[in-house]
C-alpha cells in the first residue's frame, strides 16, 4: 500500500516537472535533437548527475531501502545486442514523434488528443514484446541471488 | 511551448531526486516504460494488483493533469512538426505516423531494457556500461531521424 502511494506521488512529481519543463512539446524535443536549442542537454545531465551523485551516496553510507530493508546495490550490465538493437527502434519512434514514453503520459494527462495516438501505440509495442515471453528486462527491483551480490559489495 | 519553462537547474535535480527516492525506497530503477510494461502485463493477466511502478505512471499522467489545470492549459497546440507540414486531407497521415512511432518507442525501450528515464536516468545514475550505451544509441538515433525529417519536409 505505502509503496503505491509512493509511487504515485513520486509519479505527479516527475509528470509536474517533465510538463514544466517544457519536455512535453514536441517542438521543444524537435529542437533540441537538431541542436537549435541546448535546454534538453543541459536539462538531462543536470538530472543524471544528482541522481548518480545520490545513488552512490546510498551506496557508499550502506543505506537501507525503507520499504524492502535491503542494502541499497545494483549490478553493472554489459552492453548486449539487444541494448543498442532495442534503442535504435526506440531512438527511431522517438525522432519521429518527438516524445519519450514519459512525455506521452504527460500529453495524455494534458488532454492532448493526438498523443492517445502515441500512447495506443507504445501499448501495442508493449504487448507485443510480453507476448514474446522474454525474461523481464526491467526488473521492480534489482535484488540479487547470494551468490551474485557479492561483487557488487566488494566493488563498492 | 506556451508557458513559463522552468530552469533546467531546477527541473533536472528534481527529476535526479525522483530517481534517488526511489532508489532510497524500492532499491530499484526509476523508469517510465517499466510502468507501462505494469500495466499493460497485469491488464493481460486480468489482475489489478498493480505495483508501485504503475502507480507511477498514473502518477506522471495525472501529473500532466495538474499542470495544465494550473497552468490554463496544455504545454502546445497542434502536433509539432506533424501538424505543421500535414494540412488538409493530408492530416488523415498523422495518426498512423503516431500510432507507428509509439508502437516502436514502446517495443524497443522493452527490448533495449529501458527508455530516456529507465537507460537514460537511472541506468546512467548506476554508471552501467549498458545504459550508457544505449543512451548514446536513442539519443543518436533521434538526431539523426530529426534531421532525415528536416531535409525531407
Amino acid at each position: 500500500m505505502r509503496g503505491r502511494v509512493a509511487g504515485l506521488a513520486i509519479g505527479l512529481i516527475f509528470g509536474v516537472t517533465l510538463s514544466w519543463s517544457g519536455m512535453t512539446s514536441p517542438d521543444v524535443i524537435r529542437a533540441a535533437l537538431l541542436f537549435e536549442q541546448s535546454y534538453l542537454f543541459l536539462f538531462f545531465a543536470a538530472a543524471v548527475l544528482t541522481a548518480t551523485s545520490g545513488t552512490w551516496l546510498l551506496r557508499r553510507i550502506g543505506f537501507r531501502a525503507l520499504f524492502t530493508g535491503q542494502r541499497v546495490t545494483w549490478t553493472q550490465d554489459r552492453p548486449a545486442r539487444r541494448h543498442i538493437v532495442g534503442s535504435l527502434i526506440f531512438g527511431l519512434g522517438w525522432g519521429i514523434a518527438d516524445a519519450c514514453p514519459g512525455p506521452i503520459a504527460t500529453q495524455v494527462g494534458q488532454g492532448i488528443a493526438w498523443a492517445l495516438w502515441t500512447l495506443g501505440g507504445v501499448i501495442i509495442g508493449v504487448v507485443l514484446f510480453l507476448r514474446r515471453q522474454e525474461p523481464e528486462t526491467e526488473p521492480a527491483t534489482d535484488t540479487l541471488p547470494a551468490t551474485a551480490a557479492e561483487p557488487a559489495h566488494v566493488r563498492a | 511551448m506556451l508557458h513559463h519553462q522552468l530552469a533546467w537547474y531546477i527541473a533536472g535535480p528534481v527529476l535526479g531526486l525522483c530517481v534517488i527516492v526511489v532508489r532510497a525506497l524500492f532499491n530499484a530503477r526509476l523508469g517510465v516504460t517499466g510502468g507501462y510494461s505494469e500495466l499493460v502485463g497485469k491488464a493481460m493477466a486480468r489482475s489489478l494488483r498493480v505495483d508501485w511502478r504503475g502507480w507511477f505512471l498514473i502518477g506522471v499522467v495525472l501529473g500532466g493533469t495538474v499542470f495544465a489545470v494550473v497552468a490554463g492549459g496544455p504545454d502546445f497546440h497542434g502536433y509539432g512538426w506533424l501538424t505543421r507540414t500535414f494540412h488538409g486531407g493530408a492530416q488523415a497521415l498523422i495518426a498512423p505516423i503516431l500510432l507507428i512511432a509509439g508502437v516502436l518507442i514502446g517495443y524497443g525501450a522493452k527490448v533495449a531494457g529501458g527508455c530516456t528515464s529507465g537507460n537514460g536516468l537511472s541506468g546512467n545514475a548506476l554508471l552501467s556500461p549498458a545504459s550508457l550505451a544505449a543512451t548514446a544509441t536513442f539519443f543518436g538515433t533521434a538526431i539523426v531521424v530529426s534531421f532525415v525529417i528536416k531535409a525531407i519536409i
